[in-house]
């Protein structure tokens, strides 16, 4: 098993550090974007894409957002619905569940603290630049 | 009334391809995403105007090939289901699904068999020592050319020519605990292959 994961993270190694950086801290940010996003009501995959994309600088891929909010229902953090719509196709809607409402306002709540200790610790950083 | 006829036909043919990709999942796990896809899909190209053919083949490369989709619904799949329940049939069902699409999910599937076949066997073998207290247990056996094997008897059989028990009475209680221990050991290797497998593969950005 670790033979396999190793010799792919081998190929990632190659990559620029920082650059790399960014990419995990995106995709670790990834499922709280999406949590929060539905926050406000429900919403249906392309919207929240589009949310994502408009509201925070996460460039997200498609194939990964829908296959992790199939992955967020199974976990019982949202519920989906179709609904007929006047393009003419019915549309999959996600909305938050009580156990998704809770999880979203944990990692909220983590990230807020963890943004502001970060921020102090950086902040002799971005005034030297 | 051609393009329209052409660029539907391109999304089904990417829909079917997915689908068999998907193989795995349940039917009706499989046709729910296709559905959300398709209308996924058809939302992208009527905020484009007219569909053509160029922008058919632009909105499915942004979702990426139907390979890695497939993959990434699968692991995740996985993923959810060994946190929802840490059963070993849940655990190994999912792994199948796994392993049908990726040679990773093979390998883990393997070592997940042989984790839980050694784990059971231990189990076992502390519960049949009292029952067959002479036969029972972990042996060393060694044949004339001076190689030696271990084995796990349950007892069933005779006492092995030229071999001797290690244990003893230490069986049991090491049977038990060693046994769940690899068990429970075996389904966090394959929740933490399945995690690491996802973050390598799981594409940051369209651009």
């Amino acid at each position: 098993m670790y033979c396999i994961v190793s010799c792919v993270k081998a190929s990632e190694t190659q990559n620029d550090g920082a650059e790399k950086w960014e990419v995990q801290l995106r995709k670790g940010c990834l499922e709280l974007a999406v949590l929060a996003a539905l926050w406000g009501g429900r919403l249906y995959g392309l919207e929240i894409l589009r949310r994502l994309e408009s509201e925070s600088d996460l460039v997200v891929s498609e194939g990964t957002v829908y296959p992790l909010l199939s992955r967020l229902k199974t976990l019982g953090l949202l519920r989906s619905e179709w609904v007929e719509s006047d393009a003419g196709h019915p549309r999959k809607y996600y909305a938050l569940t009580p156990a998704g409402k809770k999880r979203a306002a944990e990692m909220a709540a983590v990230w807020e603290r963890f943004s502001s200790s970060m921020s102090k610790l950086l902040a002799p950083l971005s005034r030297g630049r | 009334m051609n393009t329209a006829n052409d660029t539907q036909q391109k999304i089904e043919a990417y829909l079917s391809r997915l689908r068999r990709n998907l193989r795995g999942l349940p039917a009706a796990e499989v046709e729910e995403i296709i559905r959300e896809l398709r209308s996924h899909i058809l939302d992208r190209l009527s905020a484009e105007g007219e569909p053509n053919a160029a922008s058919v083949d632009a909105s499915l490369t942004r979702l990426g090939s139907t390979e890695e989709l497939a993959d990434a619904y699968v692991t995740d799949s996985v993923l959810a289901q060994v946190e929802v329940s840490r059963s070993p049939w849940r655990v190994l069902s999912a792994l199948f699904r796994w392993a049908s699409l990726s040679v990773a999910g093979f390998v883990v599937l393997l070592g997940c068999i042989v984790g839980y076949v050694l784990g059971a066997a231990l189990f076992l073998c502390a519960i049949f020592k009292p029952f067959h207290p002479h036969t029972a247990g972990l042996w060393m056996i060694s044949d004339s050319s001076g190689d030696w094997e271990l084995s796990i008897r349950m007892g069933f059989g005779g006492i092995p020519a030229n071999g001797h028990e290690l244990l003893g009475w230490w069986m049991v209680p090491a049977g038990l605990i060693l046994g769940v221990g690899l068990v429970l050991l075996t389904t966090r290797l394959v929740l933490w292959s399945a995690r690491k497998y996802r973050q390598s593969r799981a594409l940051p950005s369209s651009q």
